[in-house]
């Protein structure tokens, strides 16, 4: 009777329509294994439902059956070319003017090139820096020496 | 048996599973997204993501092909749906004659609304309290009233 009522409640149509909440999936695949006739319940809501739909069917454009197949023969060729090793693998997309096609090697060789091109530019900023550095000591030293020579030098110029 | 070549991947029995159920998902999917392109990239969506899942068919719950591929179809067309400002749940009733439309000329005003928020737009029932400003108890008996008629739908309609 407390079958009957749960059945008669619609749970399974709305679980069926994908509107039961997880509670209520949960709660129903616990009478389920409670009660293996559910099972059968399930089914003819399932198969009515089909009925229903299958009643008044709408076919898809062809295009869409060619682009469902195609993936599938895409997925099955890339799939086998994958297991053997003898198959070739062919690029057959016309190629435009915009793109080249390089060897993976290429790409090995810019990601050197790119960390030697940010080692380099940070060692010359680095050198750069300490040359201004030294400079700027050597600045600061000349000074100190140079007066009393171009003091005298003066004199000397003064006398002349 | 169609489930067991499916999950070893025979290209037959994928083209037999479109050429039998591609017709009645689309029509469900018309009545949901009443855009053709959309339409039919989702039933391109459904299929290719049924090819690949075919395995969890057996611990789904569901015990049909056609209701475990309908499930997903309403789950992709609910992401394509327009947004829920642009639908006020009028316009989908017009588009389409479909089960569910002869279904929902069953309902009173109140479980239509319900409905059509939980189905067609694929409201939580929290939301669909908030956006009515209605207790969610209210909004579950609702939906539960409706979901017995459907029952009763079917069962009247296609026993």
């Amino acid at each position: 009777m407390e079958l009957k009522f749960y059945i008669e409640s619609g749970i399974i149509e709305s679980f069926v329509l994908g509107l039961a909440t997880e509670d209520e999936v949960e709660e129903l695949q616990q009478m389920r294994r409670l009660y293996p006739d559910l099972d059968t319940e399930v089914e003819l809501v399932e198969r009515r439902l089909e009925r229903a739909a299958f009643d008044e069917p709408a076919m898809p454009p062809m295009e869409v059956r060619d682009r469902v197949l195609q993936k599938i023969r895409w997925e099955q060729g890339s799939g086998q070319s994958e297991l053997n090793s003898n198959y070739t693998f062919i690029n057959i997309q016309p190629k435009d003017g915009d793109h080249i096609t390089v060897h993976r090697w290429w790409r090995v060789f810019f990601i050197i090139f790119f960390i030697m091109s940010k080692i380099f530019l940070f060692l010359a900023i680095f050198y750069y820096l300490k040359y201004r550095q030294s400079q700027e000591q050597h600045g600061l030293n000349m000074p100190a020496a140079n007066v009393p020579f171009n003091q005298e030098q003066q004199q000397n110029i003064f006398f002349l | 048996m169609l489930i067991e070549r499916l999950v070893i991947g025979d290209p037959a029995a994928r083209e037999l599973l479109y050429d039998r159920y591609a017709g009645a998902l689309y029509s469900m999917v018309i009545q949901l997204v009443p855009m053709k392109n959309k339409a039919n990239d989702i039933i391109v969506s459904v299929f290719t993501w049924a090819f690949h899942h075919i395995e969890t068919f057996s611990t789904s719950g569901y015990c049909t092909l056609f209701a475990w591929l309908m499930r997903k179809t309403r789950e992709f067309a609910i992401k394509e749906a327009l947004p829920e400002t642009a639908l006020t749940g009028t316009e989908l009733m017009e588009r389409e004659e479909g089960i569910l439309q002869q279904f929902c000329l069953e309902l009173t005003a109140d479980e239509l609304q319900v409905f059509r928020l939980s189905y067609f737009k694929g409201l939580s029932i929290t939301t669909i309290a908030r956006l009515l400003a209605v207790p969610e108890g209210q909004i579950n008996e609702t939906l539960g009233a409706a979901m017995k008629a459907f029952r009763k739908f079917l069962k009247d309609t296609w026993n």
